[in-house]
Order: structure tokens, then sequence, then C-alpha cells
């Protein structure tokens, strides 16, 4: 049997080996020989994790059930996305092929390191580490707007993981007789029950905001919206839910830290007014959308935004945030997939010049309209249960304002999406005659199909092993 | 020995508030790397060879020299020297200032429960208001730049309240430092020369 630390350590040295190989090497084949080999080497290591859960290695990277969880949707969209990866940069000069996989597989590393990591500065490092690689990647077709959403979303991130560190400066504050290994989640658990509740306080405001530029809630929220709209749409696709999901990982740890002290009540009402904010600016965005993929990232902002109400709520509300996270990842990467091929079929991403998808190319047509049920959480979707969900923790928690008020913002979200893309799909173009761009192959379809088929599956069938999976992750919060 | 010197640090702060030549800028950012070595060097009690040679790196080299030479390249390229449009006038920004270090002296106070270095925990979160007023306060990307660089020292500063304790965690954040600047500089310098005003290409019309 092979050490647990050998193969996380073989893993980074491959993945390091693999993205340096890329950047030095600028052969097409050769690029898309080793990005293959290195999702199979992560999708080998994710099965890994999967057989030795809660194992602790090299010392600060721990094998538990949300990082492993995690890692698994990690896995799945890697495979997704290196794939429409190829088709988009099919055309690139092998040079910039070659930086575009470098970044990836740099980012796909980076945020395996984050989802594994079992201590706060471990985890911001990687967190860091993201930064750098989803840069090139935004920044990948070289263009004015695309060179101004990089530079807003590594300066902000930049501000955004300084605030981060500086609530981990005031975790420090209540350790300050405990060596760095001792910022490890399990033992900041004791630490923090005995530490000063303002400095938690503090630590949990610093933090929340520090990482809101990964997961995209207000008030950091600009420059992801900025990215998501100006990145590769297998990247926009990458980076609306797998770095999303760090930054609530990130969140999240922390709050399942504190939530044994006196300030779960403080975190919560924070979590609420973050996430309802989030949920506000991202319908009323939404409403005024004039930009495909802009849309779908404000939709992101405002999934983010329903997550963090149902953390902030508790009780069943946990199990509906990461039910909701789980099932988004899958949505929308889906539905940006489909909205980079219908940029090809079309020619555009300007609402007003989109249409008549449906006769256009059919099979994409149908795929989109299957993510818009998804996303909208109208039924068969999964996103239906987690939603249903949030509202129900709502009512039995008695925050019927909070209620009524998601209620109302949700109705106008809705209305958003299904305006928009039921105009795409169906009506004629204003102003420009509809015509054929480029042709796109069907079978570049059968991904986004596939997954919504799993958001659409765990809406009627949720298995055992999922749910415990589930719960499992909730256990230790408070009921 | 270290209060003047943190006091100095504050001081620089209220100056980058008034400044409005560039150049200016870049003299107090190399006037707060050469304090923050001289803080860092004073305040770790159980000094390694390894550990001096890390801040040295970061501090002298990296703060005094490398940061401040990209920086005057940067005004080279764009041929910027001065902030031509605030959205405050000088004065009602030293006003603001002023009220962040008086708001930095209280918050302080008020938290006074844990053997932390008091000046230095006022410093540096003046420091961190400091450094997000010039980013809101300031119209041009070179000003978002230099409240970054406060903000980054402020994180140092931060460090060293319980970095005597913790040197490890002052490693950490060099880090961020070497990594998150080098980027930002350079993408700034290679790229972003025809945009140094304002960038204002992506919004919601």
């Amino acid at each position: 049997m092979i050490d647990a630390n050998i193969i996380l350590l073989s893993f980074f040295i491959l993945s390091f080996l693999a993205a340096l190989s890329i950047a030095l090497c600028h052969n097409k084949r050769f690029a898309r020989i080793i990005t293959v080999l290195f999702v199979a080497a992560h999708a080998g290591f994710t099965t890994y994790t999967w057989f030795h859960p809660g194992e602790t290695v090299l010392g600060y990277f721990t094998f538990d059930k949300i990082g492993v969880l995690f890692l698994t949707i990690l896995s799945m969209l890697t495979i997704t996305t290196v794939y429409h990866g190829f088709i988009y940069v099919r055309k690139n000069t092998p040079k910039s092929f070659a930086i575009y996989h470098t970044a990836l597989i740099a980012l796909v590393t980076a945020m395996s390191g984050a989802y594994l990591a079992n201590g706060m500065t471990v985890v911001w490092i990687f967190v860091e580490a993201t930064t750098l690689a989803v840069a090139a990647l935004i920044y990948h077709d070289r263009t004015a707007i695309a060179l101004e959403a990089t530079w807003k979303y590594v300066f902000v991130c930049s501000i955004g993981i300084a605030l981060a560190y500086i609530g981990i400066l005031f975790l420090g504050f209540t350790v300050q007789n405990a060596d760095l290994l001792s910022l490890s989640f399990s033992s900041v658990t004791g630490i923090a029950r005995l530490a000063n509740p303002l400095y938690l306080k503090i630590a949990f405001v610093f933090v929340l905001v520090g990482y809101s530029t990964k997961m995209g809630l207000f008030p950091m929220h600009t420059v992801t919206v900025d990215a998501h709209t100006v990145a590769p749409p297998p990247i926009s696709a990458f980076i609306s839910t797998t770095l999303m999901n760090v930054g609530f990982l990130a969140i999240f740890r922390v709050y399942s830290l504190f939530s044994s002290t006196s300030i779960l009540p403080f975190m919560n009402h924070v979590l609420l007014l973050s996430g309802f904010l989030s949920l506000l600016v991202s319908s009323g965005y939404m409403l005024k959308a004039k930009h495909n993929k802009r849309m779908l990232a404000y939709s992101s902002m405002e999934n983010m935004g329903i997550v963090a109400i149902a953390l902030g709520i508790g009780g069943i509300g946990y199990y509906a945030a990461i039910l909701h996270i789980v099932l988004h990842s899958f949505t929308k990467a889906g539905l940006f997939y489909q909205i980079g091929q219908s940029y090809k079929v079309m020619g555009t991403y300007q609402l007003d010049e989109s249409g008549n998808y449906m006769n256009l190319y059919p099979a994409g047509a149908t795929a989109l309209l299957l993510g818009l049920l998804c996303i909208t959480a109208i039924p068969p979707s999964g996103m239906f249960i987690s939603e249903l969900l949030v509202l129900k923790s709502m009512v039995l928690q008695k925050y019927y304002i909070y209620l009524v008020l998601t209620a109302v913002l949700l109705c106008f979200v809705m209305y958003a999406l299904l305006t928009r893309v039921l105009h795409i799909v169906y009506s004629q173009p204003r102003g420009i005659k509809s015509e054929l761009h480029e042709r796109v192959n069907p079978w570049q379809t059968v991904t986004q199909f596939i997954l919504f088929g799993i958001v659409i599956f765990l809406c009627f069938v949720q298995p055992i092993a999922f749910r415990q999976l589930l719960e499992g992750i909730v256990s230790t919060l408070p009921k | 020995m270290s209060i003047p010197l943190v006091i100095m640090f504050a001081v620089t702060l209220i100056y980058f508030s008034i400044t409005e030549r560039f150049r200016i800028f870049v003299n107090l950012i190399i006037i707060q790397g050469v304090l923050l070595f001289a803080l860092a060097f004073l305040e770790l009690k159980t000094i390694t060879l390894s550990t001096l040679l890390f801040v040295a790196s970061e501090t002298l080299v990296f703060k005094v020299i490398v940061v401040p030479y990209l920086l005057l390249r940067i005004i080279r390229k764009t041929g910027v020297e001065r902030v031509f449009e605030k959205a405050l006038p000088s004065f009602y920004s030293l006003l603001f200032v002023t009220f962040g270090l008086l708001l930095s002296i209280v918050v302080s106070f008020s938290m006074n429960t844990t053997p932390v270095n008091m000046i230095y925990f006022i410093v540096s979160l003046f420091a961190l208001y400091t450094g997000l007023f010039l980013i809101i306060s300031h119209k041009k990307v070179f000003s978002h730049l230099m409240g970054f660089l406060v903000i980054e020292n402020s994180v140092l500063l931060l460090s060293m309240a319980i970095g005597s304790q913790i040197p490890m965690l002052i490693n950490i954040g060099i880090l961020l430092d070497i990594f998150v600047s080098v980027l930002i500089l350079g993408i700034f310098v290679m790229r972003l020369k025809q945009y140094a005003h304002e960038l204002t290409m992506l919004k919601d019309d």
C-alpha cells in the first residue's frame, strides 16, 4: 500500500512538472497529451481521497468530507472544461495554447490544495495561487477589455487576500503562544472557545470580506462579474463554479471553527446581510443585463447570495447551502459552455443581437432551455429542492421578512432569466437578421446534457451515500 | 527606539493623503520600506540569520529598490506625473485621514485586552484605513496601486504586532508581497500604460 503522503506529494510534483513541460514545449499535440494525463491523474487522486476519508497528509492537508466533495466536483468539471478548452483554443498559436493549459493545470492544482488544506494559512496560500493562475486565463484573448478585467481581478483579489490575511492575524492574536501549525482548523476550534469574542468577530468579518472576492459576494462581487464576463467560456464555467467554491469553502471553514463560540448569532447576521445584499444587487443587474455572459455572471452572484443566506439561517439551511452549491456548480458550468457555443453560432454575446437559436442550432437551444429550467429552480431541477429547503429553513427559524424579500427577489431573477433566454432561443434578433455564424457539432453539447442530467437526477433521487456525505459535512454545526 | 519609527511611519501616511505628485508617492514607499526593515530588525526578539535575510530581502531589496524602480518606470512610460483628478480636495482628504487616525486609536484602545503591541496596532489599522481611502478617493490607477502598497505595508506592520512570537506569520505575509506585487506591477508596466488614467470599459449599460 502506497503511503498517502507520497500520493499527495507525487500529485503536486507531477502537476508542477506537467505545467512546466507544457510551458517550455510549445507544441499543441504534446500539450494535449500532457493535459489529458493530468486530468486522469487528478481523477485518480480524487478517487484515492474517497478511500482514505479523514486522513491527514503531509501535516497540512486532510481528506475531510467537504474537501473531498468539492474535489470531486472539481475533478468532474476539469474533464468537461479541458474538453471545451481544446475546442476553444484549437486555432490559437502553440504558445497561446501552451500558456492556456499551463495556467489551467496550475489553477486546478491550486484549487485542489485549497480544498484539502487543513489550516487557515495554507488555505490562504493556495487561494493566493489561484489568483495568479486565473489571471493568465482571464487575459487569454489579449484584448483591451481582457486586460482591464484581469487588472481589476488581480488588484481587488489581492486586496481581498490581504484583508483575509488580516483576519488570520486577528485570529493569531488569540493564539499567541502557538506556532503556525496550531492554526490548523482542528486545533483552533478548541482555542476559539476561550478567545476574546471581539477578536473573533473582527477575524470573521475580515475573512468574509476577503474571501468574498473569490466567492463573488457583495461587496467584493464586481471583479468576479467582470472576470466571468471576459474570460474564455470554458474558463468562465470553471471559475464561476469551482473557484467560487474555493471562496465558499474558506468562509465555511472559518464559520465552522467559530460556530461553537458566542459569536455564532453575529456571524449569522453578517452572512444574512451579505447574502441578501448579493441577491438584491444581482437581481437588479440581471434585469438590465444586455450581455449574455454577464447575465450568467450575475446569476452566479445571486446563487452565492442564496448559499450565504442559507448558511446564515442555520438548521436545515446548512444542508441546503451545501446541496445548492453542488447543484449550482453543475448547472452553471453547463450554461457557460452553452453560452460559449451560442457565441460561435450567433457570433455575439449581445442580447439584442442574439436570437433564433432554436432554428440555428436546435441541440444547443434545447440544452440552453434545460439549463434555464435548472438554474431557475423549476422542477425537475435539483435546485428546486435546495431552494425549497432554504425557504423552509426561513419559515422554521421564523425569518419571515427575509422569506418574503427573498421570494420577491427570486421572482425578479426568474423573470430576467426567462425573458432573456427565451428571447435568445425563439425571438428574432432586434434589428439585425440572424444567420449562422459557425456550425457546431452537436456531440460537443453532450457534456451540457450530462451536467444538467445530474442536476435533474438529484431532484428525484439523492443517493444515500450522497445524502450521508452532506449530513456528515453539516453534522458538526449547531442544530 | 521603535516607537519613533512607528510614529514616522504614521506621518508618511498623513503625507500620502495630501500629496499629488507621483514621485513623492514613490519616495514615501521607499521611506516606509526602510522604516519597516528597521522595525522588523528591532522587534524580532529571537531573530535567526535566515529570518533576518528574509525580512531584509523583503523590505530593503523589494520595497526599497524593486518596487520603486518599477513605479518610476510606470511614471516614465505613462508620462503622468501628478494626480489631476481626485474625488476629494487635499484639505478634506487630510480631514478624513486625521479622522482615520483618531478612529484607529479609539478602536485599538477599545480592544486592549490581549498583549498586543498597541502602537503597532494603531498605526497598522491607520495604514489599512489610509490605503483603502487612497483607493476610494483617487481616480487614477496609479493611485490605486499606491493604496494597495500601503495596505500591504499595514499587513506587514500588523504581523509585527504579534510577529515577535509568531515569526512564521511574517514570512507568510512576505509571500503575499512578493507574489502579488510583482504580478500587479508586471502587468501594469508591461501592458497597462495606455490605460493609466481610468479603466471604465467594463460596465453595465
